[in-house]
């Protein structure tokens, strides 16, 4: 009884062995004209794409705090932005892990972000209505990608991913960008009072439709947390991502993946 | 065929649209359609503020003495712009009551940059809490950035409401051989070129943490490709990485864990520079403070409008106010303001004196002349201005026809009290329209 067991496993491991061979025969298979051509034409058209659904997700919901450094505070900043800046990255991770086992989504989504966010200031709000680059620069979210890339490749899971790589991305979404603000967080004379450098841009470069009091940011209440306002809102991201995450992987599953399924069984 | 497209509760999805633009007979009933529109759509007005519904201007402030000087400058140099707003007791109830409000300049971006800020005598760095019958005395000193023409404005942005804004004035902003520069002195004692201060280093930082996701993707994408792998993934369950069939081989790991590295440490090293080089760091700071009262005078006059029309066609308002007189000295109307507009019952000087001249007209007053102590007469106001229709201050067919104004009584000696009124208005005359 024993040995007839041990054989048939046997016989079912060797089947797989020859099925894994046979996958790394068909891995390593070359085609007559899709090569790398068609790889560059592919990757170079998703970056306008994806670049547009993120800048956009971004925008929806993290607009004004993304424009502006006097709105990047240490309350509200890290949870929107981390909320708003993972969806795509999560739907691209989806979309390229499970087609080609890629850990690339993230980063991918966040150098065309990078791209479409600098061109987007620059050209529209630097030269054609004048707000100066260091009053409306964008946060990047690259480092952050990089990091839950690395998650995902390491758990080859989604749930772990939006379980670990969520709180990651929060973290490192602001302390990349923490860097660069932090010049923007000294206080200055100005107008008979003590304010920040942001809080002088935010004066001083007229938004006359964006009055001050629209400012979503942290101004004192009862919920101070002995003044740590900053470490409770990154525990807050981190939960504010793993849900955006998810939000990503339903775009990914329902709206990007399967209607492609869906047309490829019908031709 | 056009029954096809219906907007609404009816689905449109994209063959129904494509049949619909097969059918040129309907194409060119849209673009009829479209045609008509845009003919009977009213010319753009040089000013925003002419979309906005006119109880939105006349019911909810008055702006008064405004003045905006000079009005020709080179890049550098500094502009007032005074005057004060006064928040109606006729706000309207279809708006939130007015409680936080910031008073700004109103210009094409920030071709200006706002250097000093007072209300009613306080610096103000944002915000203040208003009420109904406020007034607000703002007094702002802008120092031009971009070269042109532009148009400035005082602005009152009311919370829930948005921003209302006062009378305009063009000024001229020249070059200069000087660059625009904005020195800032930190509490650190250091004095920093606010214009670009931190951009460059926002710029570089960013993109060296782009440079390392570039590596990333570059590394993937150039040495596997994407049909072949996808040959194989679609084989396999999601959660193998398959390092035996080659689709994530230890190598990759390795050259992963190297640009992880390379990042967290480049995360330390900026973290360590930018804390060092800011050692004293704030949160944002606010500032909302309720300002000094300002009376709106002394008692001197009980007003009470009874009734207005409004004659389109030669754009003339026609007032009816029944003055009492309550103190022992004559007084006489001098002015009558309506939102961003002062009519001046005097010579074309007092008219120059009372604001931009492109929002000041000509009050006439029936029967002029002041009214005795005790005496309650009924004036007749007739007022003609292009600025009517320019700015649609006045209602014609709204769900609320009423206008407030802001009459100014002077006694001889000084004295002024500023009475809020409020009239319903009566167009002369009804035009027939065909769209709504
Ligand atoms: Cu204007």
């Amino acid at each position: 009884m024993a040995t007839e067991t041990t054989t048939v496993t046997d016989i079912a491991d060797a089947a797989e062995r020859q099925r894994r061979l046979e996958l790394k025969e068909l891995l390593n298979k070359k085609y007559k004209w899709v090569d790398w051509k068609w790889d560059l034409v592919f990757w170079t058209t998703a970056v306008f794409v994806v670049a547009g659904a993120a800048d956009i997700t971004k925008q929806l919901f993290a607009g004004d705090w993304d424009f502006w450094t006097d709105w990047k505070d240490p309350q509200w900043w890290p949870v929107v932005t981390a909320f708003a800046t993972i969806i795509i990255p999560s739907t691209l991770q989806y979309i390229q892990w499970t087609a080609w086992r890629f850990p690339t989504g993230a980063t991918y989504t966040a150098c065309c972000l990078f791209f479409a966010a600098w061109v987007g200031r620059y050209f529209q709000w630097d030269l054609a209505a004048t707000y100066p680059m260091n009053f409306v620069w964008p946060a990047s979210v690259v480092c952050a990608g990089i990091l839950m890339d690395w998650t995902l490749m390491k758990t080859k899971s989604f749930i772990l991913t939006s379980l670990i790589g969520a709180h990651v991305w929060a973290i490192a979404v602001w302390a990349y960008n923490y860097v660069p603000l932090a010049a923007f967080l000294q206080p200055a004379h100005f107008m008979d009072h003590v304010v920040t450098v942001a809080d002088v841009q935010g004066i001083a470069y007229i938004r006359s439709q964006t009055p001050e009091y629209l400012r979503l940011i942290e101004r004192g209440a009862l919920r101070s947390f002995l003044g740590e306002t900053q470490y409770v809102s990154l525990a807050f991201a981190g939960t504010a991502a793993f849900a955006g995450y998810w939000i990503g992987q339903f775009i990914g599953r329902y709206l990007a993946v399967w209607p492609i399924r869906r047309y490829l069984k019908t031709m | 065929m056009a029954k096809r497209f219906v907007i609404g509760s009816e689905r449109v999805n994209v063959s129904s649209i494509l049949y619909l633009l097969k059918d040129t007979f309907t194409l060119f009933g849209m673009l009829f359609v479209l045609a008509v529109v845009v003919a009977n759509t009213p010319s753009a007005f040089a000013h925003g503020e002419a979309a906005d519904e006119p109880f939105l201007k006349n019911m909810t402030t008055a702006f008064f003495n405004v003045s905006v000087s000079p009005t020709e400058i080179e890049v550098g140099e500094p502009v007032k712009v005074t005057g004060s707003v006064k928040i109606l007791e006729t706000w309207p109830h279809t708006l939130e009551t007015p409680e936080i409000a910031s008073i700004m300049p109103v210009v094409p971006g920030p071709v200006f940059v706002l250097k000093e800020r007072f209300v009613n005598g306080t610096a103000a760095i944002g915000s203040f809490f208003a009420q109904k019958g406020g007034i607000y005395e703002f007094e702002m000193e802008l120092v031009g950035k971009e070269p042109g023409d532009w148009h400035v404005h005082p602005g009152i942005a009311v919370y829930g409401t948005g921003t209302l804004i006062g009378p305009g004035e063009w000024v001229t902003v020249k070059p200069s051989a000087e660059p625009f520069s904005f020195p800032l002195t930190l509490l650190s004692g250091e004095t920093i070129e606010l214009s670009t201060y931190g951009g460059a280093f926002a710029w570089w930082w960013s993109f060296a943490g782009f440079v390392l996701g570039v590596a990333w993707i570059l590394y993937w994408t150039t040495n596997k490709r994407t049909v072949t792998n996808l040959a194989v993934t679609v084989q396999l369950p999601v959660n193998d990485d398959a390092p035996d069939i080659g689709l994530i081989t230890p190598r990759d790991h390795m050259w992963m864990n190297v640009i992880v590295g390379v990042t967290l440490v480049m995360l330390v090293v900026g973290w360590t520079y930018a804390t060092s080089n800011a050692p004293v760091r704030w949160p944002q700071q606010t500032d909302w403070f309720t300002p000094e009262f300002i009376s709106s005078g002394e008692k001197m006059a009980e007003a009470q409008a009874s009734g207005a029309t409004y004659d389109e066609a030669s754009e003339t308002l026609e007032m009816k106010v029944q003055v009492t007189n309550v103190v022992e000295s004559d007084i006489e109307l001098k002015q009558l303001t309506i939102a961003m507009a002062t009519f001046v019952n005097g010579p074309e000087a007092e008219q120059a004196k009372a604001g931009p001249r492109d929002f000041v007209g000509r009050l006439e007053v029936q029967p002029d002349g002041p009214i005795a102590p005790g005496e309650t007469k009924e004036l007749t106001l007739t007022v003609s201005s292009q600025i009517f229709g320019a700015e649609r201050l006045i209602p014609t067919q709204a769900p609320q026809q009423f206008i407030g104004a802001v009459l100014r009584f002077e006694n001889g000696n000084d004295g002024h009290e500023l009475v809020t009124v409020r009239s319903n208005v009566v167009p002369t005359q009804f035009r027939s329209t065909y769209l709504p």
